[in-house]
């Protein structure tokens, strides 16, 4: 009985001309095909899962950033009144909610969007045109796009 | 026997049109063999290696229409090499000197040249229909002949083929008198297309009910074309980069209100993530919607337009959707008939991605679905018994669970009595697809209760060769069994050598069947194929000394009545 050498992961397609002969080809499966669940699969293979090829490059060609290990969108965070800075990654949240529940969790102070009162945090952003601007009156995805830093303003307490 | 003559005879039959019940027609009587096969018209050959072209003629010298099917189907996920065969040009070159009144060909997984489609476009005076799906080896230089040669064109349907777009002007090549065009898809090409003669073309035909368009078709010539085509049924988008403040969406929102008749929908090839609401007025009437090229829309997007489309009855979408989405559509589409969920998100760990969930809330408000097919993170044998219960009719049902030998995720448990309930339940099944983690039991289950089950799909799956035998000696009615990564060896392919005369086909990659497995087979059984791909050295199977032990890594056999095929390439070796 031939043992297989080959590797705990799933290496490059089937069709590749350098792939080793049947007679080292998978054999114990339960060894040789565990799909790591942790860490991402950086190069997909081309025969799984089972989609057709013009499917496959369909999604492939995606131009929407992916939440995945692979974007990230990191802007510098202030606190008005506060020299020092946090950086955050946008690309973490979901939209507008999970990013307030966040700030409001980091800086243990509620958070909010919208017009500004005397009583709340507001928070505004800086977009690529270096404008001000309240967070939250455009589609997140566009935010993403244009948000260059955010600022928490202080309550205005007289 | 026969009490009528035999022009009556055959006006009876004239009534019977599916090939599975000409073929039972044709095996009663000589006499009814005889008449059936001079008054068949419509002929599908399943596996065009199992018979050849004189054959075909000899028997159907009356052929109109002809269907032919030729890579295996894991052809489709990258497993056969590009030239391993399903030539079909002398199938064309046969039918052309035969002079036959070819007005139908549809193609299924084969090799197309420009040759052949120049001979085909040649020689076939009423030549009306060309389907070509998943094919291959052609370019719009081909399409070209078509276009110029074929005077009474209806159809030219091209899904989803590998065609090289040569950017040139075939769509030009169609003549100035050519009106007669019913179905319009070129929804796979890459390339430019020539605007001007497609609207030309488009505003020409008066019967088109059929439109899908390639990427390279703009929003603002879409809404020329709906405008000039309201009649149009089945609609194919191609680029959706839409501003909907501009001229074009505009009028495409009005030429849309008109089209009153279109009841499928399909492409959005390229689109913007906004803004599917020009095509709400007309959602209620929708009964098809292919949304799994669109993998630029959201699906909050997707759920809004799904939200009007109450009389859908077969829905493709990517998984984006979600299972909230997939709740959606279980409240609103009581109609449904078929769905595809497909995985949008080919790295894994996809966090919209669909689980258990989205399918029993399908299951539980869809009655009438009958067809599945199913990519996702999750499943649970709980959830499969819920499904069989909801849906005891299923004809087709795939679950492809996107990592392989994963367990029930809440016991841990193999899925083996989550599909036993599917194949117990559902008594008119007839394709199954497996995943997850699968011992010898699953197949013991499918075995003694899937008696319609004619294809069957299995991928790292099974402890031993009883897996495979329980499946070849309970499925009565199989007829395509591929199998994939499952550790199936030499006992159970030779257990019953007769099987195969039963089946069309077997696949078997990355099994554990041995070469001296094979070669015993192909002794015993002369009248399959029984081929073995090996792409890596074509002679190190016969050199090396442990030859007969050695694991074969691609099987394929199949029944024929014409012997070894001869335009086999090197690295198919045909026992």
């Amino acid at each position: 009985m031939e043992f297989s050498n080959s590797c705990s992961s799933f290496s490059s397609s089937s069709v590749d001309s350098t792939k080793p002969s049947p007679s080292e080809s998978s054999v114990n499966l339960s060894l040789s095909l565990t799909f790591p669940s942790t860490s991402p699969q950086r190069e997909a293979r081309q025969d799984w899962p089972p989609i057709k090829s013009r499917l496959r490059d369909s999604l492939k060609g995606r131009r929407l950033p992916r939440r995945d290990d692979d974007t990230s969108l990191f802007v510098k965070v202030y606190m008005e009144g506060v020299p020092i800075g946090r950086k955050l990654d946008l690309c973490a949240f979901s939209g507008y909610e999970s990013l307030l529940e966040n700030l409001s969790h980091m800086y243990d102070t509620l958070i909010i969007c919208g017009k500004r009162d005397r009583k709340h945090h507001v928070l505004t952003y800086e977009d690529k045109d270096g404008d001000w601007m309240m967070v939250g009156d455009i589609p997140w995805d566009m935010f993403l796009e244009t948000v260059r830093r955010l600022k928490i303003t202080r309550p205005e307490r007289y | 026997m026969n009490y009528f003559p035999d022009e009556v005879v055959e006006h009876v039959f004239d009534f019977v049109t599916s090939h599975k019940d000409r073929n039972a027609i044709s095996l009663v009587c000589k006499s009814w063999y005889k008449i059936e096969r001079y008054s068949r018209q419509k002929v599908f050959i399943g596996n065009c290696y199992a018979t050849n072209p004189e054959r075909l003629l000899r028997r159907f010298p009356c052929l109109k229409s002809l269907t032919l099917k030729g890579k295996p189907h894991f052809a489709d996920f990258n497993l056969v090499p590009h030239e391993w065969g399903g030539f079909v040009l002398p199938w064309i070159e046969a039918l052309a000197r035969s002079r036959v009144g070819l007005e139908e060909l549809r193609l299924k997984r084969m090799v197309v040249t420009d040759e052949s489609l120049e001979l085909l476009s040649r020689s076939f005076v009423n030549f009306k229909s060309l389907v070509l799906v998943s094919c291959e080896g052609f370019t719009t230089d081909g399409l070209a002949s078509i276009a110029a040669n074929c005077r009474h064109l209806r159809d030219l349907d091209l899904q989803e083929n590998e065609i090289d777009d040569h950017r040139g002007q075939w769509l030009s090549c169609f003549p100035d008198t050519c009106t007669t065009l019913v179905t319009l898809n070129f929804a796979c090409l890459e390339g430019e297309t020539n605007l001007v003669a497609l609207e030309r073309l488009v505003a020409r035909s008066p019967n088109l009910k059929s439109l899908k368009l390639n990427r390279a078709v703009p929003l603002d010539a879409l809404a020329r074309l709906m405008s000039c085509a309201p009649q149009m049924v089945d609609l194919g988008v191609g680029s959706y980069e839409n501003d909907p403040e501009s001229e074009s969406y505009l009028k495409l929102q009005a030429a849309i209100k008109k089209c009153t008749s279109l009841r499928s929908l399909s492409g959005f090839l390229e689109a913007a993530p906004h803004c599917l609401s020009a095509f709400h007025p007309i959602c209620h009437n929708l009964t098809s919607l292919n949304l799994s090229y669109a993998a630029e829309i959201h699906g909050s997007h997707l759920i809004k337009l799904i939200q009007h489309c109450k009389k859908l009855q077969r829905l493709w979408i990517l998984d984006s959707i979600g299972d909230k989405g997939l709740e959606v559509v279980a409240s609103t589409c009581k109609e449904l008939q078929e769905l595809r969920v497909f995985p949008s998100d080919l790295l894994g760990g996809g966090n919209t991605a669909v689980t258990e969930e989205g399918l029993v809330a399908i299951s539980g408000g869809c009655p009438k679905l009958h067809s599945i097919l199913y990519f996702c993170q999750q499943m649970t044998n709980a959830a499969l018994v819920t499904v069989a219960k909801n849906c005891p009719n299923f004809i087709r049902f795939r679950l492809c669970i996107l990592e392989p030998n994963k367990p029930d995720h809440v016991t841990s448990q193999p899925l083996d009595e989550g599909f036993g309930a599917i194949v117990k339940a559902c008594k008119s099944l007839r394709r199954l697809s497996l995943s997850g983690l699968l011992t010898d039991q699953v197949f013991l289950y499918i075995g003694m209760y899937a008696n319609q089950l004619e294809m069957l799909s299995i991928a790292f799956a099974g402890d031993t060769d009883k897996g495979m035998l329980y499946v070849l000696n309970g499925c009565k009615k199989m007829k395509k069994l591929e199998i994939r990564d499952s550790p199936f060896g030499d006992t159970a392919l030779l257990a019953d050598v007769s099987k195969y005369e039963t089946m069309r086909s077997l696949w078997m990659s990355s099994c554990e069947v041995t070469l001296s497995g094979c070669k015993r087979l192909a002794e015993k059984a002369p009248w399959l194929n029984v081929e073995i791909i090996n792409e890596t050295d074509n002679n190190r199977m016969e050199e090396n000394g442990h030859e007969g032990r050695q694991k074969v890594d691609k099987l394929y056999l199949y029944r024929t009545v014409v012997g070894t095929r001869m335009d086999a390439p090197p690295f198919v070796w045909i026992l």
